[in-house]
């Protein structure tokens, strides 16, 4: 019996390749930083920034929340907000 | 025939509310585990400041950890890529693909939580570190509990491979899948905060 996902079959995916490539030159940046020995005020936004944009992108390209309904994008987004301002506050201070 | 034919329709309406469903609660349920790992990255991050504010001596990454820890930084972006190209052959119907994809991600997978037993075996053995120190416990904590996260992944992506060899998994089903990439990515998604939490700042 067929079993419809009847979620976003139809929707023009990016390639995942290409995120990965993008999520990889990231990863890179992000280990080359700090051997810039950037002031640390200014390193460590930076760093959390990138962070949060990788972070940004798996939801919405591997976990396909770019496709999906609104609903899961709200069930996921109010925590991970709250997760990002804790975790930068406490980070920065 | 007719009546069939809605019959039939109807099971099609309820199994695809069925998959939303499942959907939706492991939404949810990723979304307290997100609470979680927030918490434990605060935890690990205040009890750093705590250590700094008393003038201790902090732990910091020696070369090999970093580049340790990043190449399992890279095996897990890797493994979320083969994911997302196992669901694609499944949507196209191509359930061998399938199979070749989750066994290179619960391999990628193995490989990560073989370079986390590397990393923990220099940190206790090498380096003295336990959960009596303020960064054993927190580091540990955090890290072990991704590990665990890493390790469930890695049994639910050999099931689901199993699942798929018995060829259960087509163009129009293949939900099941979805929701263990959705968990995948997830893990994937929270290393992602902990390496530049934890190694880079």
């Amino acid at each position: 019996m067929n079993q419809p996902n009847n979620t976003h079959d139809q929707a023009q995916h990016v390639n995942p390749v290409t995120v990965f490539g993008i999520l990889t030159l990231c990863t890179i940046v992000e280990i080359a930083l700090p051997l810039l020995h950037i002031e640390r005020s200014v390193l460590v936004p930076l760093l959390l920034g990138i962070s949060f944009t990788k972070a940004g992108l798996v939801a919405a390209y591997y976990m396909h929340l770019r496709y999906e309904p609104p609903i899961y994008t709200a069930i996921f987004l109010a925590p991970a907000l709250f997760a990002g301002f804790l975790i930068l506050t406490l980070a920065m201070g | 025939m007719s009546s069939t034919a809605s019959v039939s329709q109807v099971v099609s309406a309820e199994v695809a509310h069925a998959n939303q469903n499942r959907k939706l609660g492991m939404w949810l349920f990723l979304s307290s585990e997100l609470l979680i790992f927030a918490g434990l990255i605060g935890a690990f991050v205040l009890t750093r400041r705590s250590v700094f504010l008393r003038g201790e001596e902090w732990w910091h990454a020696t070369p090999f950890s970093t580049a340790l820890v990043s190449l399992n930084t890279f095996l897990l972006l890797a493994s979320s890529l083969m994911v997302v190209l196992g669901i694609e052959s499944i949507r196209r119907n191509e359930n061998r693909k399938l199979q070749r994809y989750l066994a290179l991600t619960a391999l990628l997978g193995s490989l990560f939580l073989a370079g986390q037993a590397v990393e923990y075996s220099i940190l206790i053995f090498e380096e003295g570190h336990s959960f009596a120190d303020p960064f054993g416990s927190a580091f540990f904590t955090l890290t072990g509990l991704h590990g665990l996260h890493v390790l469930v992944g890695v049994i639910w992506c050999l099931t689901t491979l199993l699942v798929a060899r018995r060829g259960k998994f087509h163009a129009h089903n293949y939900t099941t899948v979805e929701i263990f990439g959705l968990y995948w990515h997830f893990v994937d998604l929270i290393w992602v905060i902990i390496f530049t939490v934890v190694y880079l700042t």
